[in-house]
């Protein structure tokens, strides 16, 4: 079974298939920072109000750090854990993309952020700014909850080890992050840093790989041994997903202040309870808030985009294709 | 107070856009409410009537002397020519565009300067002498039945009337000073918002000898990545970002590294991120593909004729130099082929044009110096160049969505639109600003214009008739002669009242060939007569016809771009002003009328992507006609080319979309093109390989298994 001890090496048979397709879609989606182009974004910051360019500075220091604390939870305990080749296949990848996301938002903090000192300060978020400093604490309760376990022996380590699985896809990856793609997208409506938002798009399409993945995972263990899923574990989730929307909702605050046309703490209060619902939904548990999605500019997220080349440049390629030259295959 | 009014005015304007895919009628509600802000911000400036918008700016030095005179000789006459109700007619994403990027503004405070009816009529003026002529265009324009080129609307009137969409540059001569004149040349040509072409074969390949230094050239690469940084730097007036494509012959030897240069992996330093590549590729590399044969790669500087030779000409001077031993390599021509179509997959870029076929059927080519060596950015453009001739092109497009009535396409009203498009096409020729000395020459000699549509898949919508469908071929094979024959009568009369172009001797219509006569599909009345006319009269434009991509002034007109079919029936449209939610208004009137248009089938439309194949509950007919284009066999789109080809006297900007594309499904693919006499292809479009979680849909529940949800247990099916 998937969470059993070990170091299985074994690819033929291959036991999970569907993780080592995850991992060669993963690989066609690559992108680099180089081409992600933010400094158009230089003209719109001195634009903004005061309480727009405080949201950033916040946003953008939570960015700082946030793909680094994912990536270390990856190797520090999924990587151990999910016995399967295949699917280390998939977090060795994951891992990659981590490190891609947390270059992107060096070279985004050096960009808006022209003063070292202020650069400095960015980093020291993580300790000075107490709406950033309880989220990183909510992480670092998460990846030390396994503590030493080096084998998932009974069926309270697998349980233990499943909370932390869901609390990095659907509160980290799929909360805290959601609620900052939010604030982007937010810019992006209204026509305001463009560059971050392209950056945003293939951060946000990674993350939402990520996610699928550790759901997934979630999901065969739930065939495989449905003895650990029961009301309590139930009940840990929903309470953890309450904690994540509690601390992500006091960001929120901090950022948002008094509140700006078309973004609040109210309205973010709405979204990340219809988050935490569809993350909820998405495993199999019942929803918690029942809340509608407050932000309509979140529907763009949803469809296909249509770049021409004069504007940006389109996100769509995929790097990896196979085959020989031939004449008679249909298209 | 007014301030408090206008942000939330503002609000209820994003608001009501972002619920366009529940309801398209919000578009229109949008783009009212954005109406009025436009008009009161205008106010800001005292700018009510049309001539105080000319007035306000002239004041700021934003328009020509002469346009304000004209304008206030003729005020009355002109004021009472705008009409305000028309922007109703606009979506909402069509109105955003013209306000964010189309309308004057004051250079201080950035408030607009005029309405969008101003902007249109103002465009009018700019190209005309008289009322009743700025009279004809305002009313195509208002009516959203023809636009200029965006050049042309962002510059008619204006101090540096720089109105055209396209240069195409010759390739540099193989020495330090003509590329460092081309990068110059480049420069000021993009600094005024044209799309540039440049071919880049003459210069001499990696390791070549360089005599004066006797050291070895790097090759391409190196100025290819100078020529990126310059376009990169170039920025067009601040509406958008300068843009170029390199056209490259098949047989230059650094083929392979230029194939690489958009790759998002490897070396840096030979990567050009804003550069769009292009293949000029001659008949015999694709014959040696298809016959599993050996291509040879060689250095410019040993065969420095080949460039300037197409056809028989060139088949027998390549295997000449094969002959005496002059390839720098030689590889099979399929391992080549293969690398093109990686390309194509992974980065949409290295379009495949055809040399032959471009030059073998145009008006420019009659005389045997007289060659075209590469298309345009958009691939839409073939004309010939030289070292002392940049070929320009001034584009328009007719809306065809306007022109549907009564079940069909109205016919004579198209040949009305095209005779007025046409003459002011040829005007903007003589109006038009030249940046350089080179553009100026070649426009004033050959006097191309290119008149194209947009539209197509309304029409078809619209007729209900299935974009593969033998009647939507055959109406788009119509509509396209329809064009040709309305287009050239016209230029047969302009060259009867300010004489034909001055290089008019040395085309094949003055030989008696048109372009149709190349495909053998001149042979009705019509055309004869037209033949025997232009035999008297001769003509004012050697080249008329081409179908550019229309990205943005489709989105002005709110209908499909030029001959494209939808992309999906929901997708954003990602722009410089932000992205924009998009339904196709067709699908969901059908799907109201039937009582289908519920959250559940919105909800459903956009899980699937757009795309409404999978979805239970949609009628098959209305399956068939709304597929999209990943969902349409692209040999239909092909064919749909190839069917128009013989009225195109230039080319068409033609994207083919494959959701998965593998080395043998764009083997086949591009070979069949290039069998079906295409002249050029443009962007392949394919899909992301894997793509964002879906936000606003409602996540589907996991459902372990369970007959009493049988939609979503693959096992029970």
């Amino acid at each position: 079974m998937l969470l059993d001890p070990g170091m299985d090496l074994t690819l033929r048979p291959m036991r999970y298939p569907d993780f080592y397709e995850r991992y060669r879609a993963a690989i066609r989606n690559t992108w680099t920072v180089e081409e992600v182009d933010l400094h158009t974004d230089l003209a719109d910051l001195p634009r903004m109000t005061a309480q727009e360019r405080h949201l950033i500075n916040r946003l953008v220091a939570f960015f700082a750090t946030g793909d680094s604390i994912v990536a270390n939870n990856l190797v520090l305990n999924l990587y151990q854990h999910v016995n399967a080749p295949e699917a280390r296949l998939y977090l060795s990848r994951q891992l990659f993309e981590e490190a891609v996301h947390v270059q992107f938002y060096l070279t985004l903090l050096d960009t808006y952020l022209p003063d070292l000192d202020e650069r400095i300060k960015a980093f020291a978020a993580i300790e000075n700014i107490p709406s950033i400093r309880d989220k990183a604490d909510f992480c670092f309760k998460w990846i030390d909850s396994l503590g030493d376990l080096r084998e998932l022996r009974s069926r309270e380590d697998r349980r233990a080890f499943l909370l932390n699985l869901i609390c990095f896809a659907a509160c980290i990856e799929g909360l805290f992050f959601y609620g900052a793609f939010a604030y982007v997208y937010w810019f992006r409506s209204r026509g305001l840093l463009q560059g971050l938002a392209t950056g945003t798009n293939w951060v946000f399409r990674d993350e939402s790989m990520h996610m699928e993945f550790a759901f997934s995972v979630v999901d065969t263990v739930r065939a495989e041994e449905p003895g650990l899923f029961d009301a309590d574990l139930d009940k840990q989730v929903v309470e953890m997903l309450e904690e994540a929307v509690a601390a992500e909702l006091a960001f929120a605050r901090d950022l948002c202040g008094d509140g700006m046309p078309g973004m609040s703490a109210e309205q973010m209060r709405q979204y990340l309870e219809y988050v935490a619902d569809q993350r909820l939904a998405r495993l199999g548990f019942g929803r918690r808030y029942g809340t509608a999605n407050p932000f309509a500019f979140m529907e763009l997220q949803d469809v296909q985009e249509l770049a021409n080349f004069f504007e940006r440049r389109v996100s769509a390629y995929q790097v990896a294709v196979e085959g020989n030259v031939t004449f008679d295959e249909a298209f | 107070m007014t301030q408090i009014v206008s942000a939330d005015r503002r609000l209820a304007i994003e608001e009501a856009a972002a619920r366009v895919i529940a309801d398209p009628a919000n578009s229109r509600v949008a783009a009212g409410l954005l109406a009025e802000e436009i008009a009161d911000e205008a106010a800001t400036h005292g700018v009510r009537s049309f001539s105080d918008s000319i007035a306000a700016t002239h004041a700021e030095g934003l328009v020509q002397d002469s346009l304000a005179a004209f304008v206030a000789a003729h005020a009355e006459e002109l004021n009472a020519l705008v009409d305000d109700d028309a922007d109703e007619r606009f979506e909402y994403f069509g109105l955003r565009t013209v306000y964010d990027r189309y309308l004057l503004r004051h250079p201080a405070t950035r408030a607009v300067l005029e309405r969008p009816q101003h902007f249109f009529l103002r465009v009018a003026c700019g190209l005309s002498d008289s009322v009743e002529e700025a009279a004809e265009l305002y009313r195509l324009m208002s009516g959203l039945a023809y636009l200029p080129s965006s050049p042309t609307l962002f510059n008619s009137g204006a101090r540096r009337p720089q109105l055209s969409s396209c240069f195409l540059l010759d390739s540099p001569r193989d020495e330090l000073e003509g590329i460092y004149d081309r990068y110059a040349q480049v420069a000021r040509l993009s600094k005024y918002a044209g799309g540039i072409g440049i071919a880049w074969t003459r210069v001499r390949s990696r390791g070549s000898l360089i005599r004066g230094t006797n050291g070895h050239s790097n090759g391409i690469v190196p100025w290819l990545r100078t020529l990126d940084s310059s376009v990169a730097a170039v920025n067009q007036g601040g509406r958008r970002k300068g843009a170029a494509c390199v056209y490259l012959e098949t047989w230059h030897a650094d083929i392979e590294e230029f194939l690489e240069l958009r790759d998002n992996t490897g070396e840096e330093a030979r990567r050009t991120h804003n550069l769009n590549l292009a293949n000029w590729i001659p008949d015999e590399f694709m014959r040696r593909v298809e016959a599993d044969a050996d291509w040879s790669l060689f250095d410019p500087k040993a065969v420095p004729h080949l460039t300037d030779l197409y056809g028989d000409a060139f088949d027998q001077a390549y295997r000449r130099a094969e002959a005496e031993g002059l390839a720098t390599r030689t590889i099979p021509a399929r391992t080549l082929y293969g690398r093109m179509m990686r390309t194509l997959a992974q980065t949409g870029n290295g379009w495949m044009t055809f040399k032959d076929a471009a030059n073998r059927t145009s008006n420019q080519t009659a005389r045997p110096e007289n060659v075209i060596h590469l298309s345009n950015l958009c691939t839409e453009i073939l004309e010939v160049t030289s070292d002392a001739e940049t070929a320009v092109c001034n584009l328009g497009s007719i809306n065809l969505a306007a022109h549907v009535a009564g079940g069909g396409v109205d016919f004579a009203r198209l040949r009305a639109t095209v005779r007025t498009a046409v003459r002011f096409l040829d005007k903007t020729i003589d109006l038009g600003f030249y940046p350089t000395p080179e553009a100026e020459r070649a426009n004033r000699k050959w006097r191309p214009i290119g008149l194209g549509v947009m539209g197509l898949a309304d029409v078809f919508f619209a007729l209900r008739l299935p974009f593969d469908s033998p009647q939507a071929q055959e109406l788009s094979t119509r509509i396209a002669e329809e064009i040709a024959l309305a287009a050239y009568d016209t230029s047969a009369d302009l060259a009867v009242e300010r004489g034909p172009h001055p290089s008019y001797g040395d085309t094949r219509a003055f030989q008696g060939v048109l372009h149709p006569d190349h495909y053998g599909a001149a042979t009705s009345v019509a055309w004869a007569a037209l033949r025997s006319k232009i035999a008297k009269t001769g003509l004012r434009n050697s080249l008329m016809i081409a179908i550019a991509p229309t990205a943005t002034i489709a989105s002005i007109a709110g209908c499909y771009e030029c001959i494209e079919p939808q992309v999906s029936n929901v997708f954003k449209r990602e722009t410089l002003s932000g992205e924009f939610l998009q339904v196709n208004r067709y699908l969901v009137r059908d799907l109201q009328e039937r009582g289908l248009w519920t959250q559940e089938m919105r909800d459903a439309i956009k899980r699937a992507d757009g795309s409404v194949q999978d979805i239970p509950g949609v009628p098959a007919d209305l399956r068939l006609l709304y597929r999209t284009a990943w969902e349409l066999p692209q040999k239909a789109l092909i064919d749909l080319a190839a069917a128009r080809m013989p009225y195109i006297d230039q080319s068409q900007s033609l994207n083919l979309f494959m959701a998965s594309p593998t080395i043998g499904k764009l083997s086949s693919m591009y070979a069949y093109a290039w069998k079906s006499g295409l002249k050029t292809t443009y962007y392949l479009r394919s899909r992301p390989a894997t793509r964002i979680a879906q936000t606003t849909v409602t996540a589907q529940e996991a459902v372990a298994c369970s007959l009493e949800n049988p939609e979503y247990c693959e096992a029970c099916q």
